[in-house]
């Protein structure tokens, strides 16, 4: 294709326009934050480490209910909690939960408790551990067919 | 669901098509003498046939009508309504949740209502608060064995733990709260340890290789989950203590599952609890068909049960789950060839 003087500027600024924006879209973002620094993540994995803790230790505690039981009688390391197959229509409420509703089932019916407040530190904890006792699982919401087991556990509390 | 009380023996040997005449006719008048010669001239008769039942991990928690207590009520009145009923019940631990002696108590209290003899061994839930004295106190040895219709049955103390509360100066209370925990981190491997090993040497020296043996352990006698102690740390000892033996059946509790497997001339298999199931691990089965369903939360009798066990003449068996929900896949439903 043969293109005149005025249809080659035009060609050109067009492209130079796209390159720089193209630049602009690839560097703007990064570089209006640094990366987090070592130090920074190790204090967000700390936090969250605390938290799962804080989780594993209401999970197996019997002070969510009133019969003795804790969520870890029927779920040792959060066995069949199944956290990553959920949101999921759940037969036995009729609907389309996320986790921290089950959660609230087992602990008002099997554990015969109080529910917690969906956004409570203590139902943020309990999610963190099933979660975290699940992680590198893929996402599967609506799988209602299963019972997983978590992840390896060969010592220890199962997180570092 | 199967009415598995109105069960009778008839319609069971039916489902496995291998009863022979004599066999019927001789479980149909039990123990008549006679009946027993003429099933005795029909084959290499070792035993005369006969049914026992397990029940098992009732973890009954020291709170006034707890529903746990209600579960293994209805379990011991199924086995009451059993025709034929079991010639004995074996219990294979973990009657108590926390190993107090009231809990122990309210089981014993339950178990006081089984019209057949009863049989216990300890589980880890019985034992840690004051080291089986309690349960001893009820049911003296763990250790034990004895002879009926041909067969030799031994009861162990399976879940014995090394010391690991002296050193961290632990209460009883805290000992017990670790212990009752599956995955305990901190209470180790457990087995029977060096005692009953020695025990069992002697208790089976002056058996012949073909009498039928049956071994009662709250834990399983392989390797199939070290993390939760679904394993006894010496089991390999034991297995080769009976290995001299035709065959040997072994029942255990305290995976409150239906699991299988078989090892050289033992078949080992798991049992169903009156409290609550437990997931599988994340461990192939060795025999996958033998499993229960995905059990529903929704449902509190699910996943739960008792088992019956069918000897027959030539030490060969079948174990049958009860449950009250549809727990089994239609191949466990018939019983499990022992």
């Amino acid at each position: 294709m043969k293109l005149n003087t005025k249809s080659r500027f035009i060609a050109f600024t067009t492209a130079a326009v796209a390159v720089t924006s193209l630049g602009l879209f690839v560097t703007g973002p990064a570089e209006a934050r640094k990366p987090f620094t070592q130090d920074e993540l190790a204090a967000q994995y700390k936090e969250l480490l605390d938290t799962v803790k804080q989780g594993d230790e209401l999970w197996h505690s019997a002070k969510l209910g009133k019969n003795g039981l804790a969520c870890a009688n029927c779920h040792p390391d959060a066995a069949a909690a199944n956290p990553h197959t959920f949101p999921k229509f759940q037969p036995n409420l009729g609907q389309v939960i996320p986790l921290r509703d089950m959660i609230n089932w087992c602990i008002q019916v099997p554990l015969e408790g109080q529910a917690l407040d969906a956004n409570s530190r203590e139902m943020k904890a309990l999610e963190a551990y099933a979660f975290y006792m699940h992680r590198g699982f893929k996402l599967k919401p609506g799988e209602n067919t299963r019972q997983h087991p978590p992840v390896e556990v060969r010592s220890g509390p199962g997180y570092p | 669901m199967t009415d598995f009380s109105k069960m009778s023996r008839r319609d069971f040997l039916g489902f496995t098509g291998k009863a022979g005449l004599a066999t019927l006719v001789a479980s149909a008048v039990g123990t008549s003498f006679g009946m027993v010669q003429v099933a005795e001239a029909a084959g290499n008769a070792r035993l005369t046939p006969f049914r026992f039942a397990i029940l098992t991990d009732a973890h009954l928690y020291d709170i006034p009508d707890h529903k746990f207590d209600g579960i293994l009520q209805k379990a011991v009145e199924d086995i009451n309504a059993m025709n034929p009923p079991p010639d004995f019940v074996v219990y294979l631990g973990d009657i108590a949740q926390s190993g107090k002696r009231a809990e122990l108590e309210k089981g014993r209290r339950i178990l006081a209502k089984l019209k057949v003899p009863l049989k216990v061994i300890p589980g880890e839930h019985d034992w840690y608060l004051d080291m089986g004295k309690a349960w001893r106190d009820m049911y003296g040895s763990p250790t034990w064995s004895f002879d009926h219709k041909g067969v030799h049955f031994i009861g162990m103390n399976s879940i014995l733990v090394r010391d690991f509360w002296t050193l961290k100066s632990l209460t009883p209370d805290e000992r017990m709260g670790f212990m009752e925990e599956l995955e305990c981190h901190q209470c180790g491997l457990w087995g029977v340890r060096d005692e009953q090993l020695d025990w069992l040497k002697k208790d089976i020296k002056k058996l012949k290789p073909d009498t039928p043996v049956v071994v009662f352990t709250h834990s399983p006698l392989w390797d199939y989950y070290p993390r939760w102690n679904f394993q006894t740390e010496d089991a390999p000892q034991i297995r080769e203590i009976l290995s001299g033996f035709e065959r040997v059946m072994a029942f255990h509790g305290h995976v409150h599952q239906v699991v299988y497997n078989r090892i050289g001339n033992l078949s080992s298999v798991g049992t169903l609890s009156t409290s609550w199931p437990w997931p599988y691990p994340g461990v192939e089965l060795p025999f996958p068909g033998i499993r229960m369903n995905r059990v529903d939360p929704g449902d509190i009798l699910d996943g739960l049960g008792t088992q019956y066990i069918d000897l027959e003449k030539e030490f060969s068996g079948v174990l049958h789950y009860q449950t009250w929900s549809d727990l089994l896949p239609e191949g466990v439903k018939k019983g499990v060839k022992l």
